[in-house]
């Protein structure tokens, strides 16, 4: 088995800080939810000499954008095509402790007529190897999540711009380090998050800045993905690496998918910001139901404990009064949601609901009375985004999960070799992570609320472009 | 883009030469008293750049056109609902002697410009104390981009009325229900025939039954000409609250705002909003045939006042979908 390093104590269960702090949160959970000083507190750590921040930094252009991957397991050996399918990307280097699968990799690129990509691997430091490499300009990393704080720090430290899937690091002094690490280094890092990049996800953030929903008061979003037969595969998760997550830590793991779109959708770290965060969690019974039912009882899933609650729910307040609820359950039987559901004061959109070929639902006023639902395909039509439009037919042909993956590999690529402003900067990637160990403090703190850390350090009220950006082409290839 | 300024204080609006920009000054001399019949505050707002999507600055003026001196100045700007602003509120510091004028920036999120009419209304509240007394002084600014309806039918977006032999693509009121062609006419009311509501010239929708013959609102913007003392709908209410707002735009860039309502086409009182009832039909066509026989299903008239001295160029009509519209006129 490979190295997985220990996991910090402040995502166990049943270490002293919950078991005393149940304590003291009994009682105190009616704290006014919006006032972040009722909250067990977030201290933003000073700024370091001549560190800058990194909102509205422009990416330098790059005739070719060449990519390193780390990780191949399911989801890195899917994005290492992706990467070589953009115009004007390459990729360069490819690693895994797993050598065999780095060089699967690289067979499978050369087979699509790409070149072929230098290999790492062998060992749990051959990444820091291929770091040292002067043709990668971006670090790709799809690695087990208790791997991408230290290799998104050290890729950003080499002086890489910096992808990393969800999450980027799962505690608060981690996310602040990266944070403060690409300030640094003056060097991009972003999650790879997919899902700000779907279809309906940024119909929606289109409309909700139209104001068809008018002022937005409250959204709700999560990760609802019933994981448990791949779970419990030997062979899909390397090592079991994220069963094992389950056994170790309550966090609200990968909420993320949800609560990004809904935290663009409010312009969080744009003119508002997540503030307090409260979490409540179910009783852990789903993966130990399905072994029970379904598992060998020779398996050596057999010998963990499952801390990690059914439905992990955070419900987050907004500086300009709004509520998120983001959800994450992945140990539950039902089909597959994200939830995607903003609502104002003149309307709500929901998504994985209603019959419509969107999936999507809607009912806006004035458009629409009578209290019934209306389906939300002429508003994906009016309001699909412009990556969409131009780059629709090659998302479908290339990218996973609908097409999404390709738009934001395609969009990323086209900004760093334009020179443009990431859509999702490392402040975005810090604040939709920061729910991770912030439903951990506040479940161990029996759901008593926990202010969320201003990434930006006061830079949130600044009204800014994000992910509703100006059409733009991709640079023509030599 | 067609733009439309209105500026408004809280007494009226007085419109004087321009003041340079004086910056705050400390000294105080002795002021003239409040009763003066001085101009009032004046509030403007910079054109807005509606090439989005894109975060737009935005200057606000504030001319102190009082006697006194304008202290604890707070400029709010807002744009249209759900556009986020930076900041909300501002406060400008220093004092302003009469005539000279103050400044504010905001920022503002501009969303990609929509196909077809819109219309996007800014609004500017400018706080203080001192200056004209009054203690507060508003503006607003309208910018349009495209084209109005050309006409109302060309925004019909309802099937109201249907023949009795096939009512199925009726939908007046949402729930699959329209009136019956065969009792309207009965009633007075054939398409494109003359109907005359409180002394205006209307005429009934000159389509065939069972296609969309009138508009439920949505704030619509509809080419209309002429001049007169109101502007007649024709139209009833579906569910309840049949109320909103129109708005009639003028050649010379003003406006005039009317609130109006229908009752509901079958049980509200005939007079309800004040409404006055026009033409009543038996009983109404459901998706399974003609029925409710014994019921009656009305229609009405009602009016907003007009600046007669001016003339119209579009009419934005209510965003609600219960109030519904066959048509519209001038009337003297």
């Amino acid at each position: 088995m490979p190295e997985i390093p220990a996991v910090s104590r402040r995502l166990l269960l049943g270490g002293a800080l919950a078991t005393g702090a149940v304590a003291v949160g009994a009682g105190t959970a009616r704290a006014h939810p919006a006032d972040p000083g009722a909250a067990l507190p977030a201290p933003t750590p000073r700024r370091g000499n001549g560190q800058k921040s990194m909102i509205g930094v422009p990416y330098e252009a790059h005739e070719t954008v060449r990519v390193g991957v780390i990780g191949i397991g399911n989801r890195g050996s899917g994005m290492g095509e992706g990467w070589s399918a953009v115009p004007g990307c390459r990729v360069t280097a490819v690693c895994d402790i797993r050598e065999n699968r780095a060089k699967a990799l690289a067979d499978r690129l050369v087979a699509l007529g790409k070149p072929r990509p230098a290999e790492y691997g062998g060992s749990a430091d051959a990444y820091a190897k291929m770091l040292r490499r002067d043709d990668i300009d971006l670090v790709y990393i799809a690695t087990p999540w208790e791997f991408h704080y230290q290799q998104g720090k050290d890729a950003l430290l080499a002086g890489k711009h910096v992808v990393v899937e969800l999450p980027v690091a799962t505690e608060l002094d981690e996310l602040w380090d990266l944070v403060d690490t690409s300030e640094r280094t003056r060097r991009h890092l972003m999650l790879a998050e997919n899902c700000s990049y779907g279809r309906n996800e940024l119909a929606m953030l289109k409309m909700a800045h139209e104001g068809l929903f008018g002022d937005v008061t409250n959204g709700h979003g999560g990760y609802l993905h019933d994981l448990r037969e791949l779970l419990f595969s030997d062979t899909y998760y390397t090592d079991s690496w994220r069963r094992l997550w389950h056994t170790r830590s309550t966090a609200s793991f990968y909420a993320m998918h949800g609560l990004a779109p809904i935290a663009a959708a409010m312009d969080i770290n744009r003119g508002d910001r997540m503030t307090v965060l409260r979490a409540t969690a179910t009783e852990p019974k789903g993966l130990a139901d399905y072994r029970e039912r379904f598992i060998d009882r020779s398996h050596p899933s057999w010998k963990e404990t499952y801390v990690n609650g059914d439905l992990v729910t955070c419900l987050i307040d907004t500086a300009r009064g709004r509520v998120i609820r983001a959800e994450h359950d992945v140990s539950s039987p039902r089909p597959y949601s994200r939830i995607n559901s903003l609502a104002g004061s003149r309307g709500i959109f929901e998504d994985y609901a209603g019959t419509s070929s969107t999936g999507g639902r809607v009912y806006v006023e004035p458009d629409h009375s009578g209290h019934s639902w209306r389906d939300f395909d002429s508003y994906r039509k009016e309001f699909d985004h412009w990556l969409w439009k131009k780059i629709g037919d090659d998302a479908a042909n290339n990218g996973g999960h609908g097409g999404m993956d390709y738009v934001l590999q395609w969009r990323i690529v086209q900004s760093m070799r334009a020179g443009l402003v990431p859509d999702i900067d490392v402040y975005d990637s810090a604040s939709w992570c920061a729910p991770v160990p912030l439903s951990v403090k506040s479940l161990a703190a029996g759901g008593r609320p926990v202010a969320v850390p201003d990434f930006t350090r006061g830079s949130w009220v600044n009204l800014r472009m994000g992910l509703d950006s100006r059409e733009s082409s991709m640079p023509p290839v030599a | 883009m067609r733009t439309v300024r209105k500026f408004r204080s809280i007494a009226a609006a007085a419109v004087a030469a321009l003041a340079v920009i004086v910056s705050a000054s400390a000294a105080t001399a002795a002021e003239p008293p409040l009763d003066s019949p001085a101009a009032r505050t004046e509030v403007a707002i910079s054109s807005v750049d509606l090439d989005g999507p894109a975060i737009s600055t935005v200057k606000v003026t504030v001319k102190n056109a009082g006697p006194q001196r304008m202290r604890s100045l707070k400029v709010s700007f807002a744009g249209p609902v759900g556009w986020a602003v930076q900041p909300a509120v501002t406060s400008v510091p220093g004092t302003f002697g009469a005539g000279a004028t103050a400044a504010a920036e905001f920022r503002i999120q501009v969303p990609e410009k929509r196909d077809g009419f819109t219309l996007r209304t800014f609004t500017a509240t400018a706080a203080y104390t001192g200056g004209d007394g009054a203690g507060t002084a508003t503006a607003t600014r309208t910018q349009t981009a495209g084209d109005p309806f050309p006409d109302l039918a060309a925004a019909y977006n309802n099937v109201g009325i249907t023949d009795e032999g096939d009512t199925e693509p009726g939908d007046y009121d949402g729930e699959g229900n329209s009136f019956s062609a065969q009792k309207l006419a009965a009633a007075g009311l054939e398409p494109g025939g003359r109907v005359e509501a409180l002394g205006a010239e209307l005429t009934w929708p000159d389509v065939a039954a069972g296609t969309k013959d009138n508009v439920s609102g949505a704030g619509q913007a509809i080419t209309l000409s002429g001049k007169g003392g109101k502007l007649v709908l024709l139209g009833s209410g579906v569910t309840s609250g049949a109320t909103g707002t129109a708005t009639v735009y003028y050649t010379d860039g003003t406006s005039t705002r009317g609130s109006f309502g229908f009752p509901n086409w079958s049980f509200d009182p005939a007079d309800a909003h004040g409404a006055t009832l026009v033409a009543s039909t038996d009983g109404r066509n459901r998706q399974s045939g003609y029925g409710n026989q014994g019921i009656a299903y009305r229609v009405f008239a009602h009016s907003v006042p007009l600046d007669a001295t001016k003339q119209v160029e579009f009419v934005v009509l209510p965003s609600n979908r219960n109030v519904h519209v066959f048509d519209m006129a001038i009337a003297p």
